[in-house]
């Protein structure tokens, strides 16, 4: 009888390889594992009957099996994963686990092996994290972190019913019909309004700004004839000013979509940014369950892109904060330089909730949105303009305050 | 001449006035249209976010003293533009 052979594992390493494999440290995990344990297989079913037909409940936040109606919430993640403690020690970057990198090779189509009836189901996680068995009918939800970085930690459910929602929409555009373009108000149609969620990060940090620059006193004030005139003329003090605050920030919240964080003229990304803040503490373990009857749409920023719209965001809170401290520099301070020093930062990815309703401008080709805050009801939007209509009405003012003008001209003549 | 009139009718605060109709044309025009495409509107992080703030420290020292000048205030003062950024410090 043949000597059992080891298992064939590829070429015999070299010693030097074997020491460095040894020492290497190991590869980095997640500083927070959020992945919801209980709903690995794909099916979330009811924890009394076990149905797997589950839905959100928009007027209280709660999911509903809809075979036995029995109503039930996950944990919010701020008690579970002790988010919103601590800021003041954090240190280094700390990532939950569904703000980890998005790994670029991963395909956004998975397949599902419904674990029911044994059928492959294919859910396209670019646009939908759940999808029906078209054998058993029942609901599979992607709800593991995998890692092309379409699962988030936590998700914020939606408040606000679809018909609030269309309410929100409605009040909104009518304040604003009268210069409306006519195809707008001829297409409007609020009803078509959809629930998405949007990808967030969400950051707990902790940081040190300074700011140096120079800052003017006012000592004197005077004013000197000049032919009929009088000209005022001022002296003042220079001084050369520094300022440092250290801070810590709780839910500071930044767009995890490239495309929705690009504010620029081109666009009206800065309409859904409007509506910002959510109530993130109430945001609660990742479900995918929440997402039945909503779209949703991907992270595609990674941490570290992201790294540079805080310290933005950092510096500004931190300039905000320094300017109560300003007061006896009346002539104003021009700030120079500036430093920020980000001891520590906490990041969870997060979707939350809002009301869309788009409309795309024919003769430019500008995406406008009203956008409801599906937590708080804030609402806001872009409406396209008709020109002709606006300059007129800017023709026609201008001209009454030209006459009105040209009244006292004559009446002072 | 014509500059002569110009600079007469200047003082007496005519072009002033004259220019109400412009300018308030081109103030309807961008109040409404700011009111019908939000296009300054963003979220004011600054503000809506929860801050909490150790005690502001620092400090100023007298470098130089402006004896005459018209201008009322410093020249490009940003200490309330919290977004525009400066010069950074690594």
């Amino acid at each position: 009888m043949e000597p059992q052979q080891p298992t064939f594992d590829g070429p015999p390493l070299s010693l030097e390889e074997e020491l460095a494999a040894a020492k290497a440290e190991p590869e980095p995990k997640p500083s927070i594992e959020t992945v919801n344990e209980s709903l690995k297989d794909g099916l979330n079913r009811c924890p009394k009957c076990g149905s797997t037909d589950v839905r959100l409940r928009g007027s209280t936040g709660m999911l509903v099996c809809l075979f036995c109606r029995n109503e039930w919430q996950e944990a919010r993640v701020e008690e579970e994963f002790g988010l919103g403690e601590g800021i003041e020690e954090l240190e280094g970057t700390v990532i939950a686990s569904g703000a980890e990198n998005i790994v670029a090779d991963v395909a956004d189509q998975l397949t599902f092996k419904c674990e029911a009836c044994g059928a492959e189901v294919v859910v396209d996680t670019a646009h939908a994290l759940n999808a029906r068995c078209h054998w058993c009918r029942h609901t599979l939800n992607v709800n593991q972190q995998i890692p092309n970085g379409a699962v988030p930690d936590a998700v914020l459910p939606f408040h606000l019913t679809k018909e609030q929602a269309v309410e929100k929409i409605r009040e909104f555009a009518s304040k604003r019909r009268l210069f409306a373009h006519g195809r707008f108000k001829k297409e409007f149609v609020p009803e078509n309004v959809l629930g998405v969620y949007l990808p967030y990060l969400v950051i707990d940090a902790r940081a040190d700004a300074k700011y140096w620059g120079k800052g003017e006193v006012q000592t004197r004030r005077w004013t000197e004839k000049k032919g009929d005139d009088t000209v005022t003329y001022y002296a003042a003090d220079v001084y050369q000013v520094a300022r440092q605050v250290n801070f810590t920030v709780d839910d500071l919240t930044i767009e995890g979509s490239a495309e929705r964080m690009d504010f620029g003229s081109e666009n009206t990304n800065n309409i859904v940014n409007a509506i910002l803040p959510f109530d993130t503490k109430n945001a609660v373990k990742w479900n995918a369950s929440y997402l039945v009857g909503f779209t949703s749409e991907k992270r595609d920023l990674n941490v570290d892109a992201l790294h540079p719209v805080l310290e933005d965001q950092l510096l500004s809170i931190g300039r905000s904060q320094v300017h109560a401290s300003l007061a006896r520099f009346g002539r104003g301070v021009r700030w120079e330089q500036e430093q920020i020093d980000v001891g520590g930062s906490r990041w969870v990815s997060m979707y939350l909730p809002v009301w869309l309703y788009s409309y795309r401008q024919e003769s430019n080709g500008l995406l406008h949105y009203i956008a409801v805050n599906a937590r708080t009801g804030e609402t806001m939007g872009s409406i396209p303009v008709s020109q002709p209509k606006l300059l007129l009405a800017a023709f026609t003012v201008g001209t009454f305050l030209e006459g009105i003008a040209g009244a006292i001209l004559v009446a002072t003549a | 001449m014509t500059a002569d009139l110009i600079v007469q009718a200047a003082d007496d605060g005519v072009l002033w006035l004259l220019a109400a109709g412009p300018a308030g044309a081109a103030a309807t025009y961008w109040a409404f249209y700011r009111y019908y495409r939000n296009t300054d509107k963003s979220h004011h992080f600054e503000r809506d976010t929860i801050i909490s703030p150790q005690p502001v420290q620092g400090g100023e020292e007298k470098i130089d003293h402006i004896s005459r000048t018209r201008d009322s205030d410093i020249d490009g003062d940003n200490s309330r533009k919290f977004r525009e950024r400066v010069q950074r410090i690594r």
